[in-house]
């Protein structure tokens, strides 16, 4: 990978490095964490202004690192000019915004988590803008939706802060499922996953009978993020977020993802009618729409959200109409839009900051009070007016050009009246924003006493600013980056002129009406104002609230009618549709006559069956008096095991043999705390129906074991025989399966188990303020309790027991890799020989002397797992690749060491610790039934005894 | 494997099969759990230990090596046998049996299922 690919990767990645570091940098105080936020992004920003010669010069530069190949899925970046504009903005403006909320976020905001959520999202929104794979696009294109639903639902005792968070979440990820969709259609249209191989592809695509669906899909995911009609009303709601997140979310670069990807994707979807008719349709209604409803907001930021949404319609717009010279203003507009918005929201902040209001209708007059602030304000609002000699202006002008010249089915006139129209309303909305804020008396009734705020806070507004005017009044100073980005856009060699002057052309006309008009729109804002208020408008929020509210209550409708708490329809659902999917393969099979023999039945093995099925049946038929079940049930797992032993499974057999005596240990210790019978409520038909179901389900999966025994398959034991002791340096291949050929899922079975474990712990919690914990506590268990709860004999056994269990239990581990046993009955034997302990003198007492957690346990058991997967890592193989050797240590005879062992350690100490957790869980049902701690380890303990007579004598 | 060990294997079966035989019956036949719960803890003791002299008189005369798997096995046997035995009267005893029915433990405390343990060890009469 060259030097420049390498810096690539290095960009992508620093914001998510970086984003650990604000949690812990907070508590240096506040200006050091904003400090140390801030490093990871000038770095981003540093590199990519390194690489950004190169890519001004026309060079992508590509990088790529393997990920899941099989899926086409690859890490892989590509910088061109579209891209490097992007991650300026997002790095830039990131940087910016970082210094805004140091001084906006108030002492009582948890800033880490501020900055942290911040560095996150600028991860994702980078890797959308840098990503060369699009399943690599989509995975960071959740993850901004992720990260955004954090920042908009920041001040989490907002309710409408919670409530826009849901909202933009919901909308923005369900379009990102659609897109999900689309992309895969394209992927498979094209053959490749990667980018660059679509963008070359686009004829291809057009011509697929695929185009459309896949153009719909993707459409689908772009307009909810870039909040195009009719998906925009989230945008506003998202406003309920802190003004830094509003000015870096909303108007820089979350909402222009969507018209990144538009822009992107350009090259292999535009140019065809439909997407000329969706994306320029939607854009014009949006743009329109967005401006019109702006004009009489009265809150400053939903003002700025609504002008954001139209904004963003001008540039789907543009971007629909499929021409070079569209792209290219689209591009300078993306540019212009994120410095006078940015500036224009964080100038809101300020005023809401000072004067604890952002209604328009309570503010006014405030140039006098706040001097910086108006001028900051002025400029930004004038060049969203579209005002000449700044830099709005000079891409307003651009796309009336465009749209002076676009044909909409048969008429010229739509297109530009209406533009025209929508920039009308933007010069009204951008005027009554200078004039009802800043111009006027000065009140006397502000919130709070407005002035201008410290220069940190106004100085990331004041530097757009700068850049407002400097490109509007030298736009030429623009060419560059607008040429590299345009051309990476249209796949063609553009050489774009900005300037001021173009003459007297249509597009100056359109702009002189919309200036006037818009004046005359400010005048009459007062009684157009009274007019809109009367007039009756869709409630965006109420409708999004009423549809999710069915869905709702159409989901709980399902759930209910097949999880009704009743296990016994849990499981009855679950087993006729296994069931019927086995009939139906039975079905389609055609299976083949048997190729073996019924072996003979020996005499022993017979009884052993007969044994077996009677205790099965007196289960079913004794299940009500459950000690008396526990007890068949523990001799129907002895029984298994026996069978095990007999048919060569001498693993299977230990395995079943622990986990039998663990269970009934902990069921028995359960139980004591449970009703001993089982209420019959149970009606006989549905009994009837139940012991059809058991039947079908028993005797297909006999039948189907059957079916399987009676045949020569071709199974994978095969090769695992042939392969345990060549690749995994073992000779039980039942324990190198565990370990290594099917590593992988023992690994996740030991995560499941840890995670079992704490489940019932924090079940057990739950269950202890609940009407259970009362019904416990109000049963009387002293009278069912021995006077002698730790005999003394029991207690001595159990300690003469310990060391030899634990040998017992080394012993297996250690040979586990080459002969029958293993980390999981290992860890189950020291299990049992701790549970006696436990059962001997109690649990508190025993507790105390213990030195380890039991979480930490589970925790440790699970991260040295994975330490030693990763650990194959290091010597270039995949994943959990054992390694072994052999070891001669001249006392002791030639030995193995294998990595699988480690592996195996981990095994072994979440067993142990799960086991232990759920006891200690029980013990504590113990505890709030009454239970007390005993101080000695027995009743009587003669040795303390002997203590004292020798002191006494 | 010479006739001497073929011999000693077969009589320790039998005999432990016998025992075992005993002790199953003995668990039916027997009135009461107190009764009942000599059969199994005390005759099939037996009967295991005798499996356990043939086991290991086997592999001594097939291998020459001496097993000890089986002395383990033995060991764990007499550790717990006894103790579940015990621990089977005393629930049978906590369940069925009134305190007061019992004779006097002829000290200041009760017998251990009934009574709390006493506060203050008592003194010791063997030290």
């Amino acid at each position: 990978m060259s030097h420049e690919g390498t810096l690539l990767i290095i960009i992508a990645l620093l914001p998510f490095v970086g984003a650990l570091v604000p949690g812990v940098m907070i508590r240096a105080g506040r200006t050091a964490c904003a400090w140390f936020t801030a490093v990871p992004t000038a770095l981003a920003l540093i590199m990519l202004l390194i690489l950004a010669p190169d890519v001004m010069r026309g060079e992508v530069i590509q990088a790529e690192l393997q990920w899941m190949p099989q899926l086409g899925l690859s890490a892989s970046f590509f910088l061109d000019g579209l891209g490097l504009l992007f991650a300026c903005m997002i790095t830039g403006v990131g940087l910016l915004i970082i210094l805004y909320a140091r001084f906006y976020l108030s002492g009582d905001d948890p800033m880490g988590q501020f900055y942290t959520y911040l560095l996150l999202f600028q991860g994702a929104m980078l890797g959308i803008v840098l990503s060369d794979n699009i399943l690599l696009l989509l995975i960071f294109w959740e993850l901004t939706s992720l990260s955004s639903f954090l920042l908009i639902g920041y001040w989490k005792h907002l309710p409408e802060g919670r409530q826009g968070a849901k909202m933009a979440l919901t909308v923005t990820g369900a379009g990102g499922l659609a897109m999900i969709a689309g992309m895969l259609i394209l992927g498979n249209i094209v053959g490749s996953y990667n980018l660059t191989d679509i963008l070359q592809a686009g004829d291809q695509i057009k011509a697929s009978e695929w185009y459309l669906p896949a153009l719909i899909l993707i459409l689908l995911g772009v307009f909810t993020k870039s909040a195009q009609f009719p998906f925009h009303f989230w945008l506003p709601h998202a406003m309920a977020a802190p003004t830094p997140v509003s000015a870096y979310l909303h108007s820089a670069t979350m909402v222009k993802a969507g018209v990144f990807l538009m822009a992107r994707m350009w090259p292999a979807l535009a140019g065809t009618d439909a997407w000329f008719y969706i994306v320029a349709t939607t854009g014009l209604i949006t743009m329109v729409m967005g401006a019109l409803i702006a004009l009489f907001k009265d809150d400053l930021k939903a003002l700025l959200a609504f002008s954001t949404v139209s904004h963003l319609g001008l540039l789907t717009m543009l971007l629909g109409f499929g021409t070079q010279a569209a792209a290219v203003a689209a591009v300078f507009h993306i540019i212009n839009h994120l410095t006078f918005k940015a500036a224009l929201f964080m100038t809101a902040g300020i005023i809401d900051h000072e004067a604890h209001t952002r209604d328009i209708k309570r503010l006014g007059g405030l140039r006098h009070l706040m001097p910086i602030t108006f001028l900051i304000g002025t400029v930004a609002a004038l060049s969203m007016a579209g005002i000449p000699l700044f830099n709005g202006f000079l891409s307003k002008e651009m796309m009336l050009e465009e749209a002076s010249h676009t044909k909409w089915l048969d008429s010229y006139y739509v297109v530009p009246v209406l533009a025209t129209f929508g920039a009308l309303l933007s010069v009204a909305y951008s005027f009554r924003f200078i004039s009802h804020v800043f111009l006027g008396p000065v009140r006397d009734d502000y919130p709070s006493n407005p002035h201008d705020p410290p220069a940190g806070m106004w100085l990331a507004p004041a530097l757009l600013c700068t850049l407002v005017i400097v490109i509007g009044v030298a736009p030429f100073l623009a060419d560059g980056i607008v040429r590299a980005a345009a051309s990476a856009v249209t796949g063609a060699e553009l050489d774009p002129h900005l300037k001021i002057w173009h003459g007297v052309t249509p597009a100056l006309w359109m702009s002189i009406i919309a200036v006037l008009g818009g004046l005359v729109l400010l005048l009459l804002h007062r009684p157009l104002d009274k007019a809109w208020i009367a007039t009756p408008r869709p409630e965006a929020k109420a409708i999004f609230d009423a549809l999710i509210m069915s869905v709702v209550a159409l989901m709980r409708r399902i759930t209910d009618a097949t999880h009704n708490g009743a296990i016994s329809r849990y499981l009855a659902i679950f087993t006729v549709a296994s069931v019927a999917l086995g009939w139906i393969a039975y079905s389609g099979s055609g299976l083949s006559a048997p190729t073996r023999e019924l072996l003979p039945v020996p005499i022993v093995i017979a009884v052993g069956w007969v044994m077996l099925v009677v205790a099965t049946v007196s289960v079913v038929v004794m299940h009500h008096h459950r000690f008396r079940a526990l007890v068949l049930i523990g001799i129907i797992g002895l029984s298994i095991s026996a069978g095990f032993v007999y048919l060569s499974a001498p693993d299977l057999a230990l395995t079943q043999i622990s986990v039998e005596t663990v269970t009934i240990m902990l069921l028995l210790l359960a139980l004591h705390f449970l009703p001993k019978v089982t209420p019959a409520e149970s009606s006989g038909a549905m009994r009837f129906r139940d012991g059809i179901i058991a039947l079908a389900a028993g005797g297909g999966v006999g039948a189907l074991a059957y079916a399987f025994l009676m045949r020569d398959i071709e199974t994978i034991s095969d090769y695992h025989i042939a392969n345990s002791y060549e690749g995994g340096g073992g000779t039980n291949v039942v324990n190198v399966i565990l370990v290594d050929f099917r590593g992988y899922d023992t690994f996740g079975e030991i995560i499941v188990l840890g995670i079992a474990g704490l489940v019932i712990y924090a079940l057990m919690h739950a269950l202890l303020d609940g009407p259970a914990a009362r019904r416990l506590k109000n049963t009387d268990y002293t009278q069912d309790r021995s006077r002698d709860r730790h005999p003394l004999m029991m207690v001595v056994v159990t300690r003469v027991l310990m060391p030899i269990a634990v040998v017992v239990g080394i012993y297996i581990f250690l040979r586990g890799h080459n002969q029958p046993g293993g980390g999981f009955v290992a860890g189950l034997v020291i299990a049992i020989a701790l549970l006696m302990q436990y059962m001997a003198s109690g649990f508190a007492w025993t507790q105390e002397r213990k030195k380890i957690e039991y979480h930490t346990m589970i925790g440790l058991g699970v991260v040295i797992a994975a330490l030693t997967g990763v650990g194959s890592w290091l010597a270039g193989r995949p994943f959990l690749t054992s390694a072994y050797t052999y070891v001669h240590l001249p006392p002791i005879e030639e030995f193995e060491l294998a990595t699988a062992m480690l592996f195996d350690l981990g095994v072994f100490l979440t067993v142990l610790g799960a086991v232990m957790l759920m006891l200690y869980s029980l013990s504590r049902i113990a505890r709030s039934a009454g239970e007390t701690v005993n101080e000695a380890a027995m009743d009587y303990d003669p040795g303390e005894h002997v203590e004292d007579a020798k002191g006494g004598t | 494997m010479n006739f001497v060990a073929e011999l000693l294997i077969s009589v320790f079966l039998v005999i432990s099969g016998i025992f075992g035989f005993v002790g199953s019956y003995g668990l039916i036949k027997l009135k009461d759990s107190l009764q009942r719960l000599h059969a199994p803890t005390k005759a099939t003791t037996l009967g295991v230990g005798g499996v356990l002299i043939a086991s290991m008189i086997y592999f001594y005369a097939k291998t020459g090596h001496l097993s000890i798997h089986e002395l383990l096995i033995t060991l764990f046997l007499f550790l717990t046998a006894p103790i579940t035995a015990n621990f089977i009267a005393k629930a049978y005893l906590a369940r069925n049996v009134n305190g007061e029915d019992l004779p006097d433990s002829a000290t200041t405390y009760g017998w251990s299922v009934y009574d709390d343990p006493p506060e203050n060890m008592p003194e010791a009469k063997d030290v």
